[in-house]
């Protein structure tokens, strides 16, 4: 696994507050504007596709992408084989904590026989 | 999920005091907090966080998915600006959530806005939509005070993981999957019909493509605006061209309760 952070706390508590306010402007405006007035719907129908996107983009980055190289790697078996049985106990479930726990102990055990 | 179901007492208690049934109406929300918590305190902890920042954040920014990001973010190095612009992106979605609230949180003081728009998150959101939706009784003062029984559990837990971590060394490697495995959870979670899934294939495609070519988590910010544009783009032509097109079948999937507030939040 790649090497653990090295920022301090000032660092961190930085990312804190300006975390912060990206947090709260998204969810503050649209309840100022919105309980005077209607919401634009295009707005709406955009951000349907947001969370979808990012969670994929995030994924490929975690299972296929080298966090040193940012070069596309195909070795991280345990964690695609791991994916699918996650996606399918998902879907069967629809429980977030069956489908994580399930996913952590095929990683580990997909670990322990293949790379 | 409600134990106390087989109790034949429907109508609550009219001289329950205000705590105790806004509580009553939190606690699976609460209780189902404590593991989720205690493994992003964990995360952060690994990411380098000390106890007192992961408070902090817990209560700032009080978002699963956020706080999992920032974690991730950290363990591979990425810069402060690419990390702040990857959270706007994903709290962008609040938008939506506070804007479906709007209509029930009409004449409220601005104050009161404020105080609710720093508590709001997906699931406090889901169970006052619901409340909202059917219980008319249910005001914004019991929905503020269903916000902060969860953040106080959500908060707690982190910390409870924060110290957890720093007496247990747990591997990196298995643990970071525990993020891959709630994405993957919560974007199944919001797949609808086909045109998600093409989507999350292009974005997906997309994501590794930007990756590449600026060298950094930069790219998952700009895959992430083309693909959700492009899935906005698609959906409404064709919805103007061809309504009947099985890319907008809906998905048929095993019901959950979940399942059913999304659907009520899609028909208004």
């Amino acid at each position: 696994m790649n090497a653990v952070n090295t920022w301090n706390s000032t660092q961190h508590f930085w990312l804190i507050i300006l975390g912060f306010c990206v947090a709260f402007v998204p969810r503050f405006i649209p309840l100022m504007l919105f309980t005077k007035r209607a919401i634009p719907e295009w707005f709406n129908e955009w951000m349907k596709f947001v969370p979808v996107s990012l969670f994929t983009a995030l994924i490929v980055k975690d299972i296929f992408i080298d966090s040193a190289t940012y070069q596309i790697i195909f070795n991280h078996f345990s964690e695609m084989i791991a994916a699918v049985i996650v996606v399918i106990i998902a879907y069967r479930t629809r429980s977030m904590i069956i489908s994580v726990v399930t996913g952590l102990l095929a990683v580990f055990l997909l670990s322990m026989f293949i790379a | 999920m409600n134990k106390r179901r087989p109790n034949p007492k429907q109508v609550p208690d009219p001289n329950e005091p205000l705590w105790r049934s806004t509580l009553r109406v939190a606690m699976p929300l609460n209780l189902s907090y404590i593991p989720i918590g205690l493994a992003c305190g964990i995360l952060l902890h690994a990411a380098g966080f000390n106890t007192l920042l992961t408070g902090l954040v817990s209560i700032l920014i009080f978002s699963g998915g956020a706080q999992f990001l920032i974690a991730t973010m950290l363990t591979i190095n990425s810069p402060l600006l690419s990390i702040v612009l990857m959270l706007f992106f994903l709290e962008l979605r609040y938008a939506l959530l506070s804007s479906s609230l709007s209509p029930y949180l009409k004449g409220q003081s601005n104050r009161f806005l404020f105080a609710f728009a720093i508590s709001l998150n997906d699931e406090n959101y889901a169970i006052n939509y619901l409340k909202f939706a059917t219980d008319k009784k249910w005001t914004g003062k019991e929905a503020l005070m269903v916000e902060h029984y969860s953040l106080l559990f959500w908060a707690v837990s982190n910390v409870i993981g924060s110290l957890i971590g720093s007496t247990l060394k747990i591997d990196l490697g298995v643990v970071n999957f525990a993020l891959t495995a709630l994405f993957l959870y919560m974007i199944v979670m919001q797949i609808k019909n086909r045109l998600t899934i093409a989507i999350c294939v292009l974005s997906g495609v997309l994501a590794a493509l930007c990756m590449m070519l600026t060298k950094s988590t930069l790219g998952l910010v700009i895959s992430t605006i083309i693909a959700s544009l492009i899935g906005f783009f698609l959906e409404t032509t064709l919805r103007k061209r061809l309504p009947d097109s099985h890319w907008l079948w809906k998905l048929r999937s095993p019901g959950s309760k979940k399942s059913t507030v999304e659907s009520e939040s899609d028909a208004d």
